[in-house]
């Protein structure tokens, strides 16, 4: 295994140097991205600070003589994001927009019936991003590159900082517009504690700081875990829709990929069931709902303010930052923990959700529909759309961190970390079938979590199904798609990971 | 007018179509029959067709024109440990939770077998549960296990110690919500089939036995219940393949979880068919659920069958 505690620790990313790296190391993923355009039709000669009035022109005088009305499936709590923005879209128009707002967690399904049914029932749809795949493969998806090259103005993505789930086998299916990147929550108050401070040096031999990484954040999980004076060490999450995600950045930061080049799974290896150990053992210090909170009761139970850590998207930042939270003003923040791998510290913050835009290949006006996807995530109207404090769009482009009720909304110091993590985020799962992937991981890592299997059983058996569901689906293919997802990896973590 | 004559106005007679040409019988049965056979037979050949293919619907491909997988859903489906446990665990649930059903909807039948003051009002009070909504009482149910639910506050009040136990989320608890919530439910239902099958019974033989010195539980045991056990089987019966479709409980209060340790087999298929649409491997599934059915179902059916003979 390359993460030997006993190597000598390099002190190579600290977090502060961490936000300042971030920047350069996406230089590079961003070129990888960047060389996927470079197959694509060249780009339309639309200026990019007129983005959004071409487009609402264009789309005006497509449905000139005629009353066209834009369905938008959309996952329930994300019209405060979108309806702004389809006002606007609208009064520039005079195309109406209908919303149908389905479950958080169903959408993906329903964009999937919607390809087996034909019923046509949308235009645009906002999935989310780890989903792409499936849909693409299913066929509901239009292929954008075409219509991209006749309406996208040069440098249009650019400032949109993560972009790997817009594609899907080299073509181009939708505009990223959440950036829904890992972040962790401390409680700064207790950090800056002279008491803790002295006792946790005393116990530890090191300062107390924003951990660096994973078995540090373990330690300090610990060390503020005190139920009897009602205090916990942190609020994250264990139940089955999330576990898997923190097993995820665990395992990764030991510096494994999860598939060899040949997809062979080697999530099972030493660092894997290391990792999985110690997310097991991390569970004794955390608060009581850990097991059973969903995203809102996450939030929630800890803005109460009686644990120390927390794991997030921006979203928990708007709560707790907001004025229902006991702990507004007491946090700092940090990206997700790394690990030494080499003697280096590699961190590798993670983006495990999203919502892109898409156009339905059953829809009647696909062109109009995807002019409204480019007029939303244009930098003003999504800067408009991402300021709404109870959706879940958070930024995304280089634009958000500058907006003065941005910052406000989200505070400053979060938005550095935010948008460092974003720079430097390895993507979630974008192969067919990430869901049953996923899921399997899933239920076999609350397994282990739980003491029903060791982390090595829990993990054999993961493997073992992901080489059946690969078989299935078609090992050829989808080591294609591996081996090109590998590629949009940020070139740190390419270089570290293994 | 001549008898002959009468005969000739008769028209003539048309050659029999092939309906009338049944016998009458069968030709009322007949069409309600073929509507029945395209609305079971079709969907059925449908289901078998896919079990034998590997199509999903993120394919891209019509259902028809799926690749042939032979019988490798199948074969997949008894090493798959995770259909095979929801297979036994819903097996489980089902024994249980009818069990139970069944000796509380015995013991309440009972006191209700006599007349007494308010008895229709309470019989109206103890069917409630049956009249809400599945998803509704889950809810109910989720909100009473909750961390910092009922249950706990009753249990700290008992023990005299905060208690905020997640019931929910610990794998050696969490059907336990399920089965009371199956239990509380429709226990109601159990209740008022097995008072019917009591009330049938022969007033006059079980007055008799106690008249000649026979003990309440002797002329419970050797007269009521053999007499009333065809309807306690049909009870019993109904409830076990209701039960076996287990879904809007589990659905709302684990979703299967944690881990996989509460997915009953209709957790299973949702799964499979709606989440990550895997038609032909779930139709295989189905299929082979079905067989365990109608295998459960025969095992009731023969006593039932005996004992009517």
């Amino acid at each position: 295994m390359q993460n030997d505690p006993e190597t000598p620790y390099t002190p190579g990313i600290d977090r502060r140097s961490f936000l300042k790296s971030a920047a350069a190391g996406t230089a590079a993923f961003a070129a990888g991205v960047s060389l996927l355009s470079l197959a694509r039709p060249a780009k339309a000669a639309g200026s990019l600070a007129d983005v959004q009035t071409d487009a609402a022109k264009a789309a005006k005088e497509l449905a000139k003589g005629r009353a066209v009305t834009l369905r938008i499936l959309e996952p329930s709590g994300s019209l405060g994001n979108i309806k702004p923005v389809a006002e606007r879209w609208t009064a520039d128009t005079g195309i109406n927009v209908e919303y149908i707002e389905v479950p958080l967690g169903e959408i993906n399904q329903k964009v999937l019936l919607e390809a087996v049914s034909k019923a046509g029932s949308f235009d645009i749809a906002l999935p989310a991003s780890f989903g792409i795949p499936d849909l693409a493969e299913s066929g509901i998806l239009v292929d954008l590159d075409q219509l991209a090259a006749k309406y996208e103005p040069e440098g249009y993505q650019d400032s949109i900082i993560y972009k790997t789930a817009n594609y899907y086998k080299g073509n181009f299916y939708g505009y990223e517009t959440d950036g829904d990147a890992y972040v962790m929550f401390y409680r700064q108050d207790w950090i800056n504690d002279p008491e803790e401070r002295k006792r946790y040096a005393d116990k530890y031999g090191k300062e107390l700081k924003v951990p660096d990484t994973w078995e540090e954040l373990d330690q300090q999980l610990a060390f503020f875990h005190r139920p009897e004076s009602g205090r916990y060490g942190g609020a994250l999450f264990r139940s089955q829709y999330f576990i898997a995600w923190e097993w995820w950045v665990r395992f990764h930061a030991k510096g494994f990929f999860p598939f060899t080049d040949d997809l062979a799974p080697q999530i099972n290896n030493e660092a894997g069931v290391k990792a999985l150990e110690e997310l097991a053992a991390a569970s004794k210090y955390l608060y009581p709902g850990a097991r059973s909170n969903g995203l809102f009761e996450n939030f929630e139970g800890y803005g109460k303010g009686d644990s120390y850590a927390n794991i997030g998207w921006g979203g928990t930042q708007k709560y707790l930052n907001g004025d229902k939270s006991g702990v507004k003003g007491k946090l700092t923040y940090g990206p997700t923990p790394g690990g030494i791998v080499k003697g280096t510290l590699v961190r590798t913050p993670y983006f495990n959700w999203g919502w892109n835009y898409v156009v339905s290949s059953l829809s009647k006006e696909p062109e109009i529909a995807y002019l409204f996807t480019l007029y939303a995530v244009s930098p003003a109207l999504s800067t408009i759309a991402v300021r709404d404090p109870g959706g879940y769009f958070d930024p995304f482009r280089d634009e958000h961190y500058k907006d003065p009720d941005i910052i406000k909304l989200y505070s400053k110091e979060f938005l550095d970390v935010h948008e460092a993590s974003m720079r430097g985020s390895i993507p979630d799962l974008y192969l067919k079938g990430q869901g049953e992937y996923f899921d399997v991981l899933r239920v076999n890592v609350q397994a282990a979590d739980i003491g029903q299997k060791t982390a090595k059983q829990a993990l054999d058996d993961t493997a073992r199904d992901w080489d059946r569901i690969s078989r299935r689906i078609g090992r050829k293919g989808q080591t294609v798609q591996w081996r090109f997802l590998k590629g949009l990896y940020p070139q740190e973590a390419r270089s570290n990971l293994t | 007018m001549p008898q002959q004559s009468l005969l000739q106005l008769k028209k003539p007679r048309r050659p029999l179509s092939r309906m009338s040409r049944l016998p009458l019988r069968i030709a009322l049965v007949l069409p309600s029959q073929v509507i029945m056979l395209l609305v079971v037979a079709v969907p059925t050949l449908i289901v078998l067709w896919l079990s034998l293919t590997d199509w999903q619907p993120t394919d891209n491909i019509p259902w028809f024109k799926a690749e042939f997988a032979w019988f490798w859903n199948f074969y997949d489906l008894v090493f798959d440990e995770r259909f095979v446990s929801a297979v036994l665990r819903t097996l489980f649930v089902v024994a249980v939770c009818v069990s139970v059903e069944l000796c509380l909807a015995v013991v309440l039948a009972l006191l209700f077998l006599d007349e007494w003051p308010w008895r229709k009002i309470a019989v109206s009070v103890i069917i409630l549960p049956m009249m809400v909504v599945p998803v509704d009482a889950a809810n109910s149910f989720f909100m009473l296990f909750g961390d910092h639910g009922p249950v706990n506050e009753l249990l700290s009040l008992v023990l005299h110690r905060p208690i905020a136990y997640a019931w929910l989320a610990d794998p050696h608890w969490a059907l336990l919500p399920i089965i009371l919530a199956e239990v509380w439910q429709w226990t109601p239902l159990m209740f008022l089939l097995v008072l019917t099958g009591f009330l049938n019974v022969p007033h006059n033989q079980w007055r008799a036995a106690l008249a000649l010195g026979a003990s309440p539980a002797r002329a419970f045991f050797r007269i009521v219940l053999p007499l009333s056990l065809p309807v306690l089987l049909v009870a019993v019966l109904i409830r076990a393949i209701e039960t076996f479709k287990i879904f809007d409980v589990i659905y709302i209060l684990t979703r299967g979880g944690p881990g996989a340790t509460t997915e009953s087999i209709s957790m299973f298929m949702y799964n499979g068919a709606f989440v990550y649409f895997r038609m032909g491997y779930i139709a295989a599934a189905a299929l082979l659920v079905l067989f365990v059915v109608i295998s459960v179902c025969l095992a009731i059916y023969r006593p039932l069958h005996r004992s009517y003979e």
